[in-house]
């Protein structure tokens, strides 16, 4: 790639506030044909704007916007469109109702003079789009239901849509797909399933799409990306080769700070047994599970999408209800009808996903944490005048929640929801804690905030359950680790013998 | 009371005032603003219930077959000459029993609030027609007429208790642990879920708040008319929730306030009024009213989006 050329896309010194915050102070990007740009920063650091301006959904307050040079105006998502910029988001926006084809050509469906669809001509195309991308037409047929594919297979017809629906915009008709955002692709996928991203991703970057790529995932900054721009609250810290910098220089650049150890895992005294599990069954989805687990422990739980995982935590934390098996708390049986009989017992789930599971957005900050303690803050069903602030200030300082209290949770970074949703369990007599995901699609500052956390939990005696699909996270951070495939355990691991590639052995269902 | 957002909709009162003050010089005096009150506390005490259940995310749509059947049952019972506490107290029961009923269906039933509150509407209302046999009831107590009548100092009772119902219902949204329920559910119902909160049982209580609200409201209406009737209340949903959503409350649940609503029922009130006193046509009203709910809506949403970016 000829780094003279004119630059597919220049945004020049782009500044935008928001009441009361600068979200970003003239901000620079530079995309060529057939780049893959990682872009990088924390939470916060001014990324989702960048982007939600170049794709129409904010306006600038300043800078400038060239693409092939030509300064333009982008005032709405279809000038965006039109431009050939397309931002593939993590929630896809797919109708799972409807078909490959369907939803690829949605907007844009081929009909008859009669304005009847022409489903042989729909067919048609979209198989020649899913060809194009060298997607196998035995793997995605154009037929098929969104609903019945896996999310890796959506986000390549989001691709898919991509490609098409700027081609069908109208102003861009010759120009077809010239920038492509995908924000964190890969947080729900399987390795197997990035493998496959990347491949197409390859793909489009051969046919001249400049592709602009946020991840938190550092490794896969270097497996696929060229350059990497960096933010860093709200201002451009750096523009580099990645052949130029390693790790540690990136992580240092996003913090501003030096993160000598990843995983500051404390090992605290194992205590008594908190939590048995025994012979429990559910549907499909567990099948004889036993596991146990220890005050000051962190057992992780590893295994693939699908293996379980999140279906224990659900059970554990009375969210569902096992089949059969049962469950002991402090040695002691208990019947869980519901998440309330699970908290009673001082048991705490921090969901997979917290803007689905953890969050009211449309509440404060303290009315969040103070969601689960009502009825202990309550005298005969009101609240006193400032006992959700007085209960959730101090959780919030000690969790360095960057907002104020009377600051609704929908307007917070990922990494301040999620420590949020943590501050919900602070506030009780928790002791078993359950955290599903807990990192991801959180900044590394904002990790290892949180991994500090587990540290200061486990010396208080808690024990926790770390579900995680970051294999160095498990490592780094459990005492034990148990792998689960299938609905089942299928290895247990000492934390100091596990390495990843045990642990991924046996997630595979292989002798480990 | 009322949140900065619903500040616009303060703005749009008074000048709906202002407008027909210049037009009707008759509109500002004291006795018309009296009884744009007493006529707006009907709806307005229905709206309490509705905005329970909409800022929950459901929807009552058997509100008004609700003020029927406790109305006839209140009416009976006055008839038959029970004490008035007791007919009262049997008239909130229904209402409260109707509501608890819907609530139940919902939440342990699994239903959408939809369906249910739309088969509450007809069963109600059948229910209503079948105890009076289609005849309105009446011939009450004169002392039962207080409530309508009554007065302390200038103010009448039913404003009186419009304004009570608000304080309360108020303090219940915003200081007690129901209340905050109420838009933790609305605002994500699995969340709060698994915060431990009893979403059936909270659920089916704002149900019943919505029921108890229609009967408190039946009280009111039986009192005025000095007359029960079983087809009362024919369209009160709809005006309960045009109020709450002129009022600013979202119709996806979570978001909104009791001080939104009484300003949008105050907005209806005073529209009628004035067009009564405009001399415009009823049918002519019908079409006005309905293009100010959606001009409400409109300018609520645009501001928000603007607010947003």
């Amino acid at each position: 790639m000829n780094a003279n050329a004119t630059p597919v896309l220049e945004m020049r010194g782009v500044s935008k506030a928001f009441p009361g915050v600068v979200a970003l102070d003239g901000v620079g990007l530079t995309l060529h044909a057939g780049d893959v740009h990682m872009l990088l920063g924390e939470n916060g650091a001014g990324k989702s704007t960048l982007m939600k301006i170049l794709s129409g959904a904010y306006r600038k307050d300043a800078g400038e916007i060239r693409i092939d040079g030509q300064p333009v105006d982008i005032g709405s998502p279809r000038d965006a469109l039109a431009l050939g910029i397309r931002v593939i988001y993590q929630e896809l926006n797919l109708v799972p109702q409807l078909s490959v084809a369907e939803n690829i050509f949605l907007g844009a469906m081929p009909t008859r003079w009669t304005g009847v669809v022409d489903w042989r001509a729909l067919d048609d195309r979209a198989s020649q789009v899913l060809a194009d991308l060298g997607l196998d037409a035995a793997a995605l047929g154009p037929r098929t239901r969104i609903a019945r594919l896996g999310m890796a297979q959506r986000q390549m017809v989001e691709i898919a849509k991509a490609l098409v629906s700027s081609a069908s915009a109208p102003a861009a008709a010759a120009q077809g797909l010239r920038v492509l955002v995908m924000d964190e692709p890969t947080s729900s996928l399987t390795s197997r399933e990035v493998t496959q991203l990347f491949a197409l991703i390859e793909r489009l970057t051969a046919r001249g799409v400049a592709i602009v790529y946020i991840t938190h995932r550092l490794d896969e900054v270097f497996r696929i990306g060229r350059r990497v721009t960096v933010l860093r609250d709200g201002r451009h810290v750096t523009t580099r080769l990645l052949s130029e910098v390693n790790v540690p220089e990136l992580v240092r650049l996003m913090a501003n700070r030096d993160l000598s150890e990843q995983f500051p895992k404390v090992r605290a005294p194992r205590g008594p047994e908190l939590l048995r599990v025994e012979h429990v069954s559910r549907g499909g989805t567990l099948s004889d599970i036993c596991l146990s687990l220890h005050g000051g422990e962190v057992l992780g739980i590893a295994g693939l999408v699908g293996a379980g995982r999140t279906e224990l935590a659900r059970v554990i934390a009375g969210a569902d209800r096992c089949d059969t098996g049962r469950l002991l708390v402090d040695g002691g049986e208990v019947r869980l009808r519901g998440p309330a009989d699970a908290i009673a017992r001082g048991i705490g789930l921090l969901p997979e996903d917290r803007k689905a599971q953890g969050l009211v957005p449309g509440l404060t900050v303290a009315r969040n944490i103070a969601l689960p303690h009502g009825t202990r803050l309550a005298r005969l069903g009101v609240l006193p005048g400032g006992s959700e602030a007085a209960l959730a200030g101090p959780i919030a300082d000690e969790l360095r929640v960057k907002s104020t209290a009377t600051q609704t949770v929908r307007l917070l970074s990922g990494g301040n929801q999620q420590k949020v949703v943590l501050g919900k369990w602070l506030a009780g007599d928790v002791r078993i804690f359950i955290f599903d995901e807990p990192t991801r699609g959180i900044d590394v500052g904002a990790k290892v905030e949180i991994y500090h956390l587990m540290n200061r939990l486990t010396a208080r005696g808690a024990g926790i359950i770390m579900i995680s699909s970051e294999l160095p996270e498990l490592l780094g951070m459990s005492d034990r680790i148990l792998v689960m495939h299938r609905g089942r355990i299928h290895a247990e691991i000492d934390g100091a013998d596990a390495t990843e590639e045990r642990v991924l052995r046996a997630a595979l269902g292989l002798a480990s | 009371m009322i949140a900065a957002r619903q500040f616009g909709t303060v703005i749009g009162l008074a000048a709906l005032c202002v407008v027909l003050w210049i037009l009707t010089p008759h509109f500002m005096s004291v006795s018309n603003l009296l009884n744009i009150a007493e006529q707006t506390s009907i709806n307005a005490i229905v709206a309490v219930g509705m905005t329970f259940v909409i800022l929950s995310g459901g929807i009552d749509l058997s509100v008004g077959s609700i003020v029927a059947l406790s109305g006839v049952v209140l009416g009976t019972a006055l008839q038959g000459g029970q004490p008035i506490p007791a007919a009262l107290l049997l008239a909130l029961v229904v209402g409260l029993a109707c509501g608890l009923g819907n609530g139940a269906l919902i939440s342990w039933g699994g239903l959408p609030p939809f369906i249910v509150t739309l088969g509450t509407m007809s069963i109600a209302r059948g229910a209503a027609l079948l105890y009076t046999e289609g005849r309105p009831v009446s011939g009450f107590d004169a002392s039962f007429r207080v409530l309508a009548t009554g007065r302390a100092g200038f103010i009448p009772a039913p404003v009186i208790a419009m304004v009570l119902v608000y304080l309360v219902a108020h303090f219940a949204l915003t200081r007690t642990t129901f209340g905050r329920y109420v838009y933790a559910i609305g605002g994500n119902e699995e969340a709060t879920r698994l915060s431990g909160v009893a979403i059936r049982f909270h659920k089916t209580m704002i149900y019943g708040v919505s029921g108890l609200m229609s009967a408190a409201a039946a009280v009111i209406l039986t009192a005025r008319l000095n007359s029960a009737q079983p087809i009362a209340g024919m369209m009160y949903e709809l005006d309960a929730i045009a109020a709450t959503v002129i009022g600013g409350t979202s119709l996806m649940g979570g978001e909104g306030s009791l001080g939104g609503t009484l300003v949008g029922a105050l907005i209806m009130g005073v529209l009628r009024n004035g067009l009564n006193l405009l001399g415009v046509s009823s049918f002519l009203q019908q079409i006005v009213i309905g293009g100010v709910i959606v001009i409400a809506v409109l300018l609520d949403t645009v501001l928000k989006r603007k607010h947003r970016v």
